[in-house]
């Protein structure tokens, strides 16, 4: 019995090579946690406008919801791109794939166990994640697994020359865990709260841009130059997106708190870096569109390419928008309120979905042999992926800027400030509206999001048999 | 051990896939499906794999289907790809030597020859720098306005009352940092730096520092309690107290040294 099921699982994971069935199991529980994740950003945010009909608090459900899209989805699904991409462009093995395996259980469990310890009041209550330490700390070593699996097979390549996609890899894959253990900083006896503000900043910008957005990109730049056929417009573009990405992290924490206890130099600091966003999102952006030029009209039947590359601008419109709060002057008003909130949630669930399916929706066909479920039901994802996280990001970006402006004019009035609610009645109004706009917002995009999970399931359950790839060893292929 | 299930042990792949591709194996090259088996089982040291091209595609890469043949199965360049072999049908399969149908097109995902360890160390490095500029150089005290080192001198039950004040996760809507910029000038004095006071970077509710100053425990424990539109916490009696306990004694502590200037705005 043991031995049919072991079979059964293997075929519908694709029969092929040990890293190809490792990757498709990532994209798999990703997906999971992608829906559980985005029930409970929804679900925080019914909660942030109507707190008093909620039993579990914003509080609890925002961490919850950030742990099971940051590491849940995000951080599984593009370790199974990596995973994918790495053997491809290293021509050879996987290494480790067994304690790459248990890695991924790791992450799973972990994230799984966390939700419902946040759930249960046990967490630590910091965000992003809340989890407590004695998860946060062997979360920091599973994390580091693939990061080892990574190195170790780029160590043994056998192709000597690195495509683009492999630096992006190799840095996202080895600065999250870097991130990770840099925030723990936090349960360091004795570290004030402004380093444990700082902390926790600096891993959720860290997160976006060091690893979602670099590894994302890179996963891309692969699936474009494979799925279209065509060479690379420019890899000097693409290592400038590269390590500008690298350093937009430093901003993101000190924009949030500017005007805080941080020294005056760091004002000047993320004016400056908090460009490095924009800059890195719009060079990969505009190297994978000139590596489109002259086959935009085909882009429709390539539903991992348009992903991609819807991806990227949305990861350019976001950039934007959010490094406008690093200048001073608009972070006078941005600062602590819902606009950083509004760059938060779409970066962890629309941006991150638009990516990894630009990987997942390439990789998966080629893995499983299965063709992709519905190119009509990848459509609606992808329009009703940009239509929510457009939406949120303008409606609740506006409400944070509302909110902003409230308080000056409240102080201006010389009365205490009911921060966050607006100083008057017309004003609160507005900003409940906008709210509840962003709502509606994002349960289009939470319906894109089960869009995306829906063809991931089905592709592999009931896709079309086609071609696949299986990975051999060189030396039999060469006989 | 059978030679299908060394390979297959060899190979980490399904049996069934392997017997496949020694099907196809056998079929191009005129030799029988054990003599394959064989020599991926071991049996035979398979001969040395021929260099990569630097700028060629290493061999063409083929596809099949695991239930089918589909009619637009077509070969493509794999420059920088581990070799992909063919377990089709028999019958149905190409041979993998031959070129791609068509003209030659060069291979599209070619990189360049560099040092990934060299790009490690890099990544590495830059990882350091982004700490101390991101994160270490922010955490030092200033001796701005209103900034402070020293700890509020809470009681052992205000203490207790913090970390209900983290696991119940009022931080993410209640800050305890009051800047020095006009939109905060309605919440008191400036507070930017106290060690024991859990700032929050968020203010979706009213800021709490020196709460105490303005609302009375009992008007804390009713909010707590799910006053008006504050969500209820349901929080035990002795946690409650607590939570109670730790926002009133904020009113105890002190403006820093300075004036609380104001900029921005």
């Amino acid at each position: 019995m043991a031995d049919t099921r072991t079979a059964d699982i293997r075929t519908l994971l694709g029969g092929g090579s040990a890293e190809d069935r490792l990757a498709v199991t990532h994209f798999l529980v990703g997906a999971v946690f992608l829906i559980v994740g985005g029930t409970l950003q929804l679900l925080s945010l019914i909660a942030l406008r109507f707190a008093y009909l909620f039993p579990i608090s914003y509080g609890r459900l925002d961490p919850a919801a950030n742990l099971s899209l940051m590491i849940g989805f995000a951080t599984i699904s593009l370790v199974g791109g990596v995973y994918y991409v790495l053997p491809r462009l290293t021509g050879t093995r996987l290494a480790m794939t067994r304690l790459a395996g248990l890695g991924l259980l790791g992450m799973a469990g972990l994230t799984g166990l966390g939700v419902v310890t946040i759930f249960l009041g046990l967490g630590d209550g910091g965000l992003p994640l809340g989890l407590p330490w004695w998860l946060d700390v062997p979360l920091a070593g599973a994390l580091f697994v693939p990061a080892l699996a990574t190195i170790t097979t780029i160590r043994s390549r056998e192709e000597k020359r690195s495509f683009v996609t492999l630096w992006f890899v190799l840095g996202g894959i080895v600065w999250l865990p870097l991130l990770y253990l840099a925030h723990l900083v936090m349960y360091v006896p004795g570290v004030s709260s402004v380093t444990s503000a700082y902390a926790q900043s600096f891993f959720s910008g860290g997160f976006v841009t060091m690893f979602l957005v670099t590894v994302g990109s890179g996963l891309v730049y692969y699936t474009t130059v494979k799925e279209m056929d065509v060479p690379l417009a420019s890899r000097q573009l693409a290592l400038v997106g590269f390590w500008s990405l690298g350093f937009a992290s430093v901003w993101w924490g000190a924009a949030q708190l500017i005007f805080g206890p941080g020294p005056g130099w760091v004002a000047g600091v993320t004016a400056a870096l908090g460009l490095a966003w924009p800059i890195g999102a719009l060079a990969n952006a505009a190297n994978v569109s000139m590596t489109l030029e002259g086959s935009w009209t085909g882009l429709g039947e390539r539903p991992a390419v348009l992903s991609g590359v819807l991806g990227l601008y949305l990861g350019v419109g976001v950039a934007v928008v959010a490094s406008l709060a690093g200048f001073r002057s608009v972070a006078a008003v941005t600062s602590l309120t819902a606009f950083w909130e509004a760059v938060e949630y779409v970066s962890l669930s629309g941006l991150a979905a638009l990516l990894i399916s630009g990987a997942s929706f390439a990789g998966l066909p080629r893995m499983v042999g299965r063709r992709l479920e519905s190119p009509t039901k990848a459509r609606r994802f992808q329009r009703l992926t940009i239509t929510g996280s457009v939406g949120v990001l303008i409606s609740m970006g506006a409400a944070g800027i509302l909110s902003g402006y409230s308080w000056i004019a409240g102080s201006n009035g010389g009365a205490y400030v009911d921060a966050g609610e607006g100083w008057a009645a017309g004003l609160g109004a507005t900003y409940d509206t906008l709210i509840l706009v962003a709502l509606l917002f994002a349960m289009i995009l939470l319906a894109g999001l089960g869009g995306y999970a829906s063809i991931i399931f089905g592709t592999v359950a009931r896709g079309k048999a086609i071609p696949q790839e299986v990975l051999v060893s060189r030396e039999s292929a060469d006989e | 051990m059978s030679d299908l299930s060394a390979a297959s042990e060899a190979l980490g792949l399904p049996e069934t896939l392997v017997q496949r591709s020694a099907e196809a194996r056998a079929a191009e090259t005129g030799a029988s499906v054990d003599e394959i088996l064989a020599q991926w089982a071991g049996g035979e040291t398979a001969p040395a794999p021929a260099p990569a091209p630097e700028t060629e595609a290493a061999e063409p890469a083929e596809e099949t289907s695991p239930t089918e043949a589909p009619a637009d199965e077509t070969s493509e360049p794999a420059a920088a790809e581990v070799v992909i072999e063919t377990p089709g049908e028999p019958a149905e399969a190409p041979a993998p030597a031959a070129a791609p149908a068509g003209p030659y097109k060069p291979p599209v995902l070619v990189g360049v020859r560099d040092s990934p360890m060299t790009v490690l160390a890099g990544v590495v490095g830059l990882f350091v720098i982004v700490v101390m500029v991101g994160l270490v150089g922010p955490s030092i005290p200033t001796d701005a306005p209103g900034a402070r080192s020293s700890a509020i001198g809470y009681s052992a039950q205000a203490l207790h009352g913090r970390e209900v004040y983290a696991v119940t996760g009022c931080a993410a809507c209640h800050t305890q940092m009051v800047r020095p910029v006009v939109a905060d000038v309605g919440l008191g004095p400036v507070n930017l730096n106290d060690t024991n006071q859990i700032l929050g970077t968020r203010r979706f509710g009213p800021d709490l520092s020196d709460v105490g100053t303005r609302v009375t425990a009992s008007q804390i424990e009713a909010i707590v309690n799910g006053l008006g539109e504050h969500p209820t916490h349901n929080l035990g009696p002795q946690d409650l107290a607590s939570l109670v306990a730790y926002l009133s004694e904020s009113a105890t502590s002190t403006p820093g040294a300075g004036d609380p200037g104001t900029e921005g705005s």
